[in-house]
C-alpha cells in the first residue's frame, strides 16, 4: 500500500516538476508578430556594433541596416555607387580632394542634425580606434597624425576630404561605401567617452547612427533586436521590429522555419535547402564577394613546377562538386575577382580532365604523382571539396594527406607559409578590385620576413611584374581602363597562378510564407531588412 | 586390489572429462574442453563468437568481399544514393562512395584498434598490477597512485587530451586508448595477485631459491591471464566506442580512412533527410560492440574458477 502510494506520489511530483519546466522556458511562438520580422543567423562572429571598429560579417550587416553613410552601393549594379548621406560630390582635377555636399536637413535617430562636422568626426574616430576596418581608410593616406586635417567639415553641409595622392575615383567611393566610413552622432557618442576611446566601449552595444533602423539591443550569441527609426529621413520601414536570433545548426534553423517560429532562416545547408523548398518555402540567394580557392605553396619543389599548378586545375571535378557539395551555396567560379566587382572576368576554362593533368605531370616529371598535404579547416563544404579533390588527385596519383585544424590552426599555418596546400574561403575586405587584386597578385617582398602578408607572399609567389600592374590598377581613373588591368591580372592567375579558383560562395536564405520582399544584398554590408514587408 | 582403468581412445570425450588424465597434454586439452563445454552452453555467447569471427572474416577477405572501392566515390552520380539502390546495398555517402564498402574496409580499422590497444594496454596492465601486489610495501603504494591518477580522470576526457596534444590520427588514438586503459587491468591484476601472493605453493617455490622475477613471470602471471582476458574482451566494446568517439571527433582516423566513428560524423550532417548514412555505421558499431559483450561474458562464466566447482 505505501508502495503503490509512493509511486503515485512520486508520479504526481515529477508531472508538476516537468509541467513547471515547460512554464518556466519561453514558449515557443507559433507565429512571428505580423509587425516583426525574425531571423535566424548564426551571428556569433560579432564582436562590436561599432561601425568604427566592426569587421565581421554580421555586425556588416546590423550596420549596413542601421548606419548611414556619405555613399552606398548601387544594390541594381554593384560596380556603382549611389548617393546616401552625400547629395552629390566632386573630385579636384589632381585627384587628391574630394569634396561631398550632405543633404539638407537630416537627422539622427537622437534627434541631432546631420552635418558635415559628424562626418568629420566619424572618419576621425574610425582611423583613431584603429581597428581592423582602419586600413580601408589607412591607404587613402588617412593615418591617426593627419586625419583632422585631410578629413574636414568646410561648412555644416560641406565635407572635403584629402587624400595623399590620385587614385582611381571608383576604389575611393567603394572603399567609403564599407562600414568603416558610417557616419555617427558626434553629439551623442560625446557624452560617451571614456578615456579619450571616442565612445568605442560605449558604441560596442549601444547605437549612434541615422539608418531606417536603431539598433535596441544586441545580447551576444542570443539576440539582436532592430527597431524602426521614425527619424529616418528615407523611406521608412513597414515593420516595427526585426529580430535576428542567434542559431547555429542548419537543422534547427529549418525547423524554426518549419514551425513558423523564424520567418528567415539565413543559415540553410544543400540539403535542407532542398528540404525547405520542397515544402514551399521561398529559397533567395545571391552571389557574395567571397570566392573558395585552394592554393600551391611556391616553397614546395614539386608544387613549383608550373606543369603541376596546371595540372591541379585540372583535377578539380567543378561541374560534380558545383551539381552535389556546394548546390545552392556556391556557384563554380575560376577567377579570382567574384561576380558583381568591376572588371570580374567571368571565364572557366578549366575542366575535370584527369588524361590532361597525367600528361602535365608526366612534362614536369612526375609521372608517378607525388605525396602533398593539404591543411583543411573542420567545417562543412570544406572537407567536402577537400575529400573531394583527394580523390580526383589520386586518380592522377598525386597521393594528398588531409591535415584538419580548427580555422585558427590552419590560418596560423598558413601565415607561416608551413604549409603545402591551403584550402579555405576569401572574402573581399570591401567592394572594390583592388581589394582581391591586392593580396591575389601582389607581393612586394617576397622574403620570409616579408611585411606585405599578402595572399601571394603566403604562397611564396613572387611576382615583381604582376605587383607592378596591380599598382596601375587602384591609380587609373579611367572606369573601363582600370576594368582593362583587373581583367589582364585574372587571366594571368587563370592561366600561371598557383591559385585554383574552385566557386564563389552564394548566399541562401529560406524565406517564410508572408514574407514580402526580403532580398540578400551582394555584400553582407548590403543585406538589407528595411525593405521588407509581411502579410 | 586394483581396478583395471577403462581403456578409452585419445581425444574421444571420455578420454578429455577424464579425471585422471595420464599426461599434461591430456589434463591441458581437458581443462580447455571443459571450459569450452561451459561456454558453448550459453547460446549468446555463441552468437558472440559468431560475430567476432564474421568480422575476422569480413576484415581479411575485404579486398574480395567489397563491391566498390571504399575511398574512390561517384561524386557526381551516386552521391547520397538510398540503401537497396541497384550496386549500393546500404547506400552511398556524401562523397559518393559505398558505405557497404566502407564498412567492410572500416572492419579493418576496427580490428586494428582492437587488436593493438589490447596488445598493448593488457601486458602493461599485467606487469604493473603483479609486480604492485607481489612486491607490496613501497612500490605497490608509488604504483597503485599512478593507476589512481588515471582511474581519477574519465577515460574519453583523457584520451581526447592525449590526442589533442599528439595530433589527431589513428595511430595516435590507438596510443591514447591504450594509455588510458591500462589501469582497470592492473587493478585487477593486483587483486589476484594478493590472493595467492601467501599461499603454499607461492611459499614452496620460494623456498626452491625462485626470484622474485621469476616467481611474478611464471607463477603469478599465468594465474592473473584467465581474469585479465575476461576484463579485455568485456572492454573491447568499450575501446570500440571511444575510438568511434574520437573518430566522430575528427581526432582518430582522418579521411578518406572509412572508419566507423567518422562516417557517422559525416552522415550527422544528413541524419534528418538521408539516415542511412549515419545509421549504417551505427549499426555496424553497435554489432559489433555487442558481440564483444556476449563473447565477453560468455568467457567470464567460462573461465571463472569459483563458478567451476573445482
Amino acid at each position: 500500500m505505501i508502495h503503490k502510494l509512493n509511486k503515485r506520489f512520486r508520479m504526481l511530483s515529477t508531472s508538476a516538476a516537468l509541467s513547471l519546466m515547460l512554464l518556466a522556458v519561453p514558449q515557443a511562438f507559433a507565429v512571428t508578430p505580423k509587425d516583426t520580422l525574425v531571423i535566424g543567423l548564426a551571428f556569433d562572429d560579432i564582436i562590436t556594433l561599432d561601425p568604427g571598429q566592426a569587421f565581421e560579417f554580421s555586425a556588416g550587416e546590423i550596420g549596413g541596416n542601421s548606419y548611414d553613410r556619405l555613399v552606398r552601393l548601387d544594390i541594381n549594379d554593384t560596380s556603382k555607387v549611389t548617393p546616401d548621406l552625400a547629395e552629390s560630390w566632386t573630385v579636384s582635377d589632381d585627384g587628391l580632394t574630394y569634396t561631398f555636399k550632405l543633404k539638407q536637413g537630416l537627422k539622427f535617430a537622437s534627434g541631432n542634425p546631420i552635418t558635415a562636422d559628424d562626418v568629420a568626426y566619424s572618419f576621425e574616430r574610425s582611423v583613431k580606434i584603429d581597428g581592423p576596418p582602419a586600413f580601408i581608410l589607412n591607404q587613402f593616406g588617412l593615418k591617426k597624425d593627419n586625419i583632422t586635417q585631410k578629413a574636414v567639415a568646410k561648412d555644416a553641409n560641406t565635407f572635403v576630404l584629402t587624400l595623399d595622392q590620385s587614385y582611381a575615383p571608383s576604389f575611393v567611393l567603394n572603399c567609403l561605401t564599407a562600414t568603416v566610413a558610417a557616419v555617427v552622432d558626434k553629439k551623442l557618442v560625446s557624452q560617451h567617452v571614456t578615456n579619450d576611446d571616442y565612445g568605442n566601449a560605449w558604441l560596442k552595444t549601444n547605437f549612434a547612427g541615422s539608418g531606417p533602423y536603431k539598433v535596441r539591443e544586441w545580447r551576444a550569441n542570443e539576440v539582436v533586436v532592430l527597431e524602426r527609426n521614425d527619424n529616418y529621413w528615407g523611406e521608412k520601414p513597414k515593420l516595427n521590429r526585426v529580430i535576428y536570433r542567434h542559431m547555429k545548426e542548419s537543422a534547427g534553423q529549418r525547423l524554426a522555419l518549419d514551425n513558423g517560429d523564424i520567418d528567415v532562416a539565413r543559415n540553410l545547408e544543400p540539403n535542407d535547402i532542398d528540404a525547405v523548398a520542397k515544402k514551399g518555402t521561398t529559397v533567395t540567394s545571391t552571389p557574395k564577394g567571397s570566392v573558395f580557392y585552394f592554393s600551391l605553396n611556391q616553397k614546395n619543389p614539386n608544387l613549383k613546377k608550373p606543369e603541376v599548378v596546371e595540372a591541379m586545375k585540372y583535377l578539380v571535378d567543378y561541374d560534380a562538386i558545383g551539381a552535389t557539395l556546394i548546390k545552392g551555396v556556391g556557384e563554380i567560379h575560376q577567377t579570382f575577382l567574384p561576380k558583381g566587382i568591376l572588371g570580374s572576368l567571368d571565364e572557366k576554362p578549366y575542366k575535370f580532365d584527369v588524361a590532361k593533368a597525367k600528361e602535365l605531370l608526366a612534362k614536369a616529371g612526375l609521372k608517378d604523382g607525388f605525396t602533398v598535404t593539404m591543411d583543411v579547416r573542420n567545417t562543412q563544404p570544406t572537407t567536402g571539396i577537400a575529400e573531394s579533390l583527394q580523390q580526383t588527385f589520386a586518380q592522377a596519383g598525386i597521393k594528398m594527406e588531409l591535415i584538419p585544424g580548427d580555422g585558427k590552426q590552419t590560418l596560423t599555418k598558413y601565415r607561416a607559409r608551413t604549409h603545402d596546400i591551403y584550402i579555405g574561403l576569401w572574402g573581399v575586405d570591401y567592394w572594390d578590385p583592388n581589394s582581391n587584386a591586392e593580396t591575389f597578385t601582389s607581393n612586394p617582398n617576397n622574403a620570409d620576413d616579408g611585411t606585405t602578408k599578402t595572399l601571394a607572399w603566403r604562397n611564396a609567389w613572387d611576382i615583381p611584374e604582376l605587383t607592378k600592374e596591380t599598382k596601375s590598377g587602384f591609380v587609373e581613373r579611367d572606369p573601363a581602363k582600370r576594368a582593362a588591368i583587373y581583367e589582364s591580372l585574372q587571366k594571368k592567375v587563370l592561366a600561371s597562378g598557383p591559385f585554383v579558383l574552385v566557386y564563389q560562395q552564394t548566399e541562401v536564405a529560406g524565406v517564410g510564407k508572408g514574407v514580402k520582399d526580403f532580398k540578400l544584398g551582394p555584400t553582407f554590408d548590403t543585406n538589407y531588412v528595411f525593405t521588407v514587408s509581411k502579410d | 586390489m586394483s581396478i583395471a582403468e577403462p581403456e578409452t581412445r585419445p581425444y574421444s570425450r571420455e578420454w578429455l572429462l577424464s579425471d585422471r588424465p595420464t599426461s599434461r597434454r591430456q589434463a591441458r586439452l581437458g581443462r580447455a574442453y571443459i571450459v569450452w563445454r561451459r561456454f558453448a552452453e550459453n547460446r549468446l555467447a555463441l552468437v558472440g563468437l559468431a560475430i567476432l569471427i564474421l568480422l575476422l572474416v569480413v576484415a581479411a577477405f575485404a579486398d574480395v568481399l567489397a563491391p566498390h572501392n571504399p575511398v574512390q566515390g561517384d561524386l557526381r552520380n551516386a552521391r547520397l544514393l538510398p540503401p537497396g539502390t541497384a550496386g549500393y546495398l546500404l547506400g552511398t555517402d556524401d562523397q559518393g562512395r559505398d558505405i557497404l564498402s566502407r564498412l567492410i574496409y572500416g572492419s579493418r580499422l576496427t580490428l586494428l584498434v582492437v587488436v593493438l590497444v589490447a596488445v598493448i594496454a593488457a601486458p602493461i596492465g599485467l606487469i604493473v598490477g603483479t609486480v604492485s601486489g607481489y612486491a607490496g610495501g613501497w612500490i605497490d603504494a608509488v604504483l597503485m597512485r599512478i593507476t589512481d591518477i588515471f582511474l581519477a580522470f574519465p577515460k574519453l576526457v583523457l584520451a581526447l587530451a592525449l590526442v589533442a596534444a599528439l595530433g589527431p590520427g589513428i595511430e595516435n588514438a590507438i596510443l591514447a586508448i591504450a594509455v588510458t586503459s591500462w589501469p582497470p587491468y592492473a587493478r585487477i591484476a593486483r587483486a589476484e595477485t594478493l590472493t595467492f601472493r601467501h599461499s603454499e605453493f607461492i611459499a614452496a617455490v620460494k623456498l626452491m631459491g625462485a626470484s622474485p622475477f621469476r616467481i611474478v613471470l611464471r607463477h603469478v602471471m599465468p594465474l592473473c591471464v584467465s581474469s585479465l582476458i575476461v576484463r579485455v574482451t568485456l572492454d573491447m566494446a568499450g575501446i570500440i566506442l571511444i575510438a568511434a568517439g574520437l573518430g566522430f571527433l575528427g581526432l582518430g582516423a582522418q579521411p578518406p580512412l572509412p572508419e566507423w566513428g567518422a562516417m557517422i560524423a559525416s552522415g550527422r550532417r544528413f541524419i534528418l533527410d538521408q539516415w542511412w548514412v549515419a545509421a549504417m555505421p551505427g549499426f555496424a558499431i553497435l554489432i559489433v560492440s555487442l558481440g564483444f559483450n556476449l563473447l565477453g561474458d560468455g568467457l567470464r562464466d567460462a573461465l571463472d574458477p569459483k563458478e567451476a566447482g573445482q
